[in-house]
C-alpha cells in the first residue's frame, strides 16, 4: 500500500497545527516550522491525494489558520513542498486557496532550487558552475557517478530527489485523553433524561477512541449545574473497555447512587486513553463473570443494598473481635491460590499455572473435616447468665434458656492493651439443648455475639 | 484416514474429564452439582456455615469468583481464611437482615453467569419473613443459572426452597468435643451428621468439623 504523507509549515501557534492534524492522523510530528502527519490509508475514507488536499485545506480554513500545505508520497517531499512556500514562489503549481492557505502541487517538485536539499555549499556552487540548478537538471545526472563522486552519503539527496526517501514520521504528539462536551438547551433534573445525549457523545467518544487504536478504562464525568457548582464522577474499570452500553449503564448506576444536588446544564465527558485489553483465554479458564457483567452487577447490588454493603473482605491486622473490614472499591480479581494442608493449619499460596491442575485438587484439600465456621448474630443477643464459684452455669435469653455444659475462656481482646483496659471478655459457651455460642462480657451486660456453625 | 481427525486424542479427553460440572468435597462425601440449586438446613451450629466455607474454599482456591449474600450479616471473614476461602475472590454483600434485598441481590447475582458458587446465608433472618417469600424465586433462580456454571448453595434453618432444589441435606450435631479439662478447655470439633434429604438416599453420612485456632 502506498504511503501519503502531509506536511503543514506555518508561523502560528503548533497546537492549532496539531490540532487540525487530528482530524486527519493520529501519526503526527511536530517539526521546526510545523507539523507532518502521516495520511497513508485515507483513500478509502476521502478519496485520491488531490481531495485529501482540499479536506485539509478546508478544516485550515474552517480554523483560519494560516499555513502552507503539501502531500505527497514521500516524508521528505511533503516537507521540501510545503517549505518551499516560505522562499520565492514557484509560479507553476503553487495555488492560493485563500489568502492565507497555500497549496503546493507536488508536480513541481522537480523544479525545486537545489539549494532547497541538504546539500553542502561547495557542492551546490560545482553544481552551479555545470548548470545543475534545479531538481530536475540533477536527475539527468546518473546515479552511479553521483555517488562515485560525492561518495555514499550523497545517497540521501539522491533517495529525495528520485522521491525514494525512507524517512517516516515519528509521531511525538501522544493523545492521552479525549473530551466531549455539550451544552443542554434546557436544564435536566431527571439524570435519566440525559441518556439519550451522553449515548450521542459516548458514540462518538469511543469512535474517536477506537480509531486511535485504544481503549478506555477510566471516565471523567463533569456536569455543570444550576447553581453554579460542578458534580464530577471517576469512573473506573478495572479493564479496558469500548463497550458504550456497558459505560452507559455504569454511568447510570454511578449517578443512581450519588445523584447531582441541582438541575443539569452541561455534560463534560473526559475518556483517559489506555491499551487495548488483549482477548484471549485458556480454553479450560475456571468459572468467572465477565468483567463488564461483573462490574455492573457489583454496581446494582450498590444500588441495592448500600454502597458501604458490597466488596471483598479485607482482614485486619489487631487483635480485636471482628477484626475484619469490606473494601467497599474492590472487585473479586479471580485471584488463583492452592490449598495446602498442614495438619491443622490451611493456608494459600500463588499458584503458576502449570501448578494448577497438579496441585489444586484433592490431593491438597484438607481431608476429613471443615474448618469450623462462625456467624455473627446482629445485634448482638442481650442475655442473662448464672456464674457460680467463677464457672458459668446457667444461660438464659429470648430465644432459648439452658445449662452451660462447656465452656472456654475467658478471651480478652484489645488492639492496644499496654495502653487501655481489655475492652472484650469473651468466652465460648455450649449450651444444653442448643448450640455452641460466643458470650461476652460488656460492663455486667452479658450478650451472645455469634454461634460457631 | 482424514475421518480419524474426530477421534479425539487422549490426552483431551483426560482433560476434558478433570472439568466436570460438579463439584466434590471430598471432606463432606458430597458430590454437588454446577447449574443447579442445593439446601442445606439444619439448627444452631450443626455445621452449615462451616459447609458453605468448604465449598467456598476450594472454589475460590481455583481461581472461580464466588459471591455470599449474607442475609443477616453475620457473615465472618476470620473463620472464611481460616477455612481456605480465597477472600479476594469472594464478593461479600451485606443484605442487613432485609429479605427483599437480600432475594433481589441473589436474584442480581445469578444474572450475572458465570460466578462459581453463589452461598446465600438465610441463617439469620426470622423464619416467619422467610416462608412468606413466593417460591417462585427459588424456582427463577434454579431457571437462571441451569445451564450455567454456578452452583447456589441455600443455608438456613428449615427447609425453604421445596422442590426448586437438587439436592437437600440436613445437618444435626451429634456432640461438640472440647480438649482440656476444667476452666482450661478449648473448642475441638463438632461430630455431624449428613441426611439428604432429596435425590440420594441412604443412611446419615458423619462428617466432622474442626477448629482451627491458627494465626492468619
Amino acid at each position: 500500500m502506498s504511503k501519503l504523507f502531509a506536511c503543514l509549515v506555518s508561523d502560528v501557534d503548533r497546537g492549532a497545527l496539531v490540532s487540525a492534524a487530528r482530524n486527519f492522523s493520529h501519526a503526527i510530528q511536530t517539526i521546526e516550522d510545523g507539523v507532518l502527519f502521516d495520511v497513508s490509508g485515507l483513500g478509502r475514507l476521502i478519496g485520491r491525494p488531490e481531495t485529501v488536499t482540499k479536506k485539509i485545506v478546508a478544516e485550515l480554513r474552517r480554523n483560519n489558520i494560516h499555513a502552507s500545505v503539501a502531500v505527497a508520497d514521500t516524508v521528505d517531499t511533503a516537507m521540501l513542498l510545503a517549505r518551499r512556500c516560505g522562499a520565492p514562489r514557484v509560479s507553476k503549481g503553487v495555488s492560493e486557496t485563500s489568502p492565507f492557505i497555500t497549496v503546493v502541487q507536488p508536480e513541481i517538485f522537480s523544479q525545486l532550487p537545489l539549494r532547497d536539499l541538504d546539500i553542502d555549499n561547495d557542492t551546490l556552487d560545482v553544481f552551479t558552475d555545470l548548470g545543475l540548478k534545479r531538481v530536475e537538471d540533477l536527475l539527468t545526472v546518473p546515479r552511479e557517478e553521483l555517488i562515485g563522486r560525492y561518495g555514499q552519503e550523497f545517497v540521501n539527496v539522491i533517495d529525495t530527489i528520485e522521491q525514494r526517501g525512507a524517512s517516516f514520521v515519528v509521531a511525538n504528539i501522544k493523545e492521552n485523553h479525549a473530551s466531549w462536551s455539550f451544552d443542554l438547551d434546557q436544564p435536566v433534573e431527571n439524570f435519566e433524561q440525559l441518556i439519550f445525549v451522553l449515548n450521542h457523545g459516548l458514540e462518538r467518544l469511543l469512535k474517536h477512541i477506537a480509531q486511535c487504536g485504544h481503549s478506555i478504562e477510566h471516565l471523567d464525568l463533569d456536569f455543570g449545574l444550576r447553581n453554579k457548582t460542578q458534580k464530577a464522577y471517576e469512573i473506573k474499570t478495572s479493564f479496558p473497555t469500548l463497550d458504550r452500553n456497558f459505560w452507559l449503564k455504569l454511568i447510570n448506576l454511578r449517578a443512581a447512587l450519588d445523584p447531582p444536588e441541582s438541575e443539569i446544564v452541561t455534560v463534560n465527558v473526559t475518556a483517559h486513553f489506555t491499551r487495548p485489553r488483549p482477548a484471549q483465554r485458556g480454553l479450560y479458564a475456571v468459572s468467572r463473570p465477565e468483567p463488564e457483567s461483573l462490574l455492573l452487577t457489583v454496581n446494582k447490588l450498590k444500588k441495592l443494598v448500600g454502597q458501604e454493603n458490597v466488596g471483598i473482605p479485607v482482614l485486619l491486622d489487631q487483635r480485636m473481635v471482628e477484626a475484619f473490614g469490606l473494601d467497599a472499591d474492590g472487585i473479586p480479581d479471580g485471584r488463583e491460590s492452592r490449598v495446602i494442608s498442614d495438619g491443622n493449619q490451611t493456608k494459600n499460596h500463588p499458584v503458576s499455572p502449570d501448578q494448577k491442575h497438579r496441585d489444586c485438587h484433592p490431593s491438597f484439600v484438607r481431608r476429613g473435616a471443615f474448618v469450623i465456621g462462625f456467624s455473627y448474630y446482629r445485634p448482638p443477643i442481650s442475655a442473662e447468665v448464672l456464674v457460680r464459684d467463677k464457672r458459668l452455669v446457667y444461660l438464659k435469653c429470648r430465644q432459648f434458656a439452658g445449662h452451660i455444659l462447656n465452656f472456654s475462656g475467658v478471651w480478652k481482646g484489645n488492639a492496644k492493651w499496654w495502653d487501655e483496659p481489655w475492652k472484650t471478655l469473651e468466652w465460648d459457651i455450649e449450651v444444653e439443648n442448643a448450640g455452641i455460642y460466643r458470650l461476652c462480657k460488656v460492663r455486667d451486660e452479658w450478650f451472645l455475639i455469634g454461634e460457631y456453625d | 484416514m482424514a475421518h480419524l481427525a474426530l477421534v479425539k486424542n487422549l490426552a483431551q479427553l483426560k482433560q476434558e474429564q478433570s472439568y466436570v460440572d460438579e463439584v466434590v468435597l471430598e471432606s463432606a462425601g458430597l458430590s454437588l452439582a454446577r447449574g443447579s440449586l442445593t439446601e442445606v438446613v439444619g439448627g444452631p451450629s450443626t455445621g452449615k456455615a462451616s459447609l458453605a466455607l468448604s465449598l467456598l474454599a476450594k472454589l475460590t482456591a481455583e481461581g472461580e469468583i464466588c459471591a455470599a449474600v449474607d442475609a443477616g450479616h453475620g457473615f465472618d471473614p476470620v473463620t472464611a481464611k481460616l477455612a481456605g476461602v480465597e477472600v479476594n475472590n469472594l464478593l461479600w454483600v451485606r443484605c442487613g437482615r432485609d429479605v427483599e434485598k437480600t432475594f433481589m441481590a441473589a436474584d442480581h447475582l445469578v444474572q450475572a453467569k458465570g460466578f462459581g458458587c453463589i452461598w446465600m446465608d438465610l441463617g439469620g433472618l426470622p423464619e416467619n419473613k422467610l416462608r412468606m417469600v413466593p417460591r417462585s424465586y427459588w424456582f427463577r433462580y434454579r431457571t437462571r443459572i441451569k445451564e450455567t456454571p454456578t452452583l447456589m448453595l441455600v443455608t438456613s434453618r428449615s427447609p425453604l426452597t421445596g422442590s426448586a432444589s437438587q439436592r437437600s441435606y440436613e445437618l444435626t450435631r451429634e456432640r461438640a468435643a472440647w480438649s482440656g479439662s476444667g476452666n482450661f478447655k478449648l473448642l475441638h470439633q463438632f461430630e455431624l451428621k449428613m441426611l439428604s434429604r432429596k435425590g440420594v438416599f441412604g443412611p446419615p453420612m458423619r462428617v466432622r468439623a474442626e477448629m482451627d485456632y491458627s494465626e492468619i
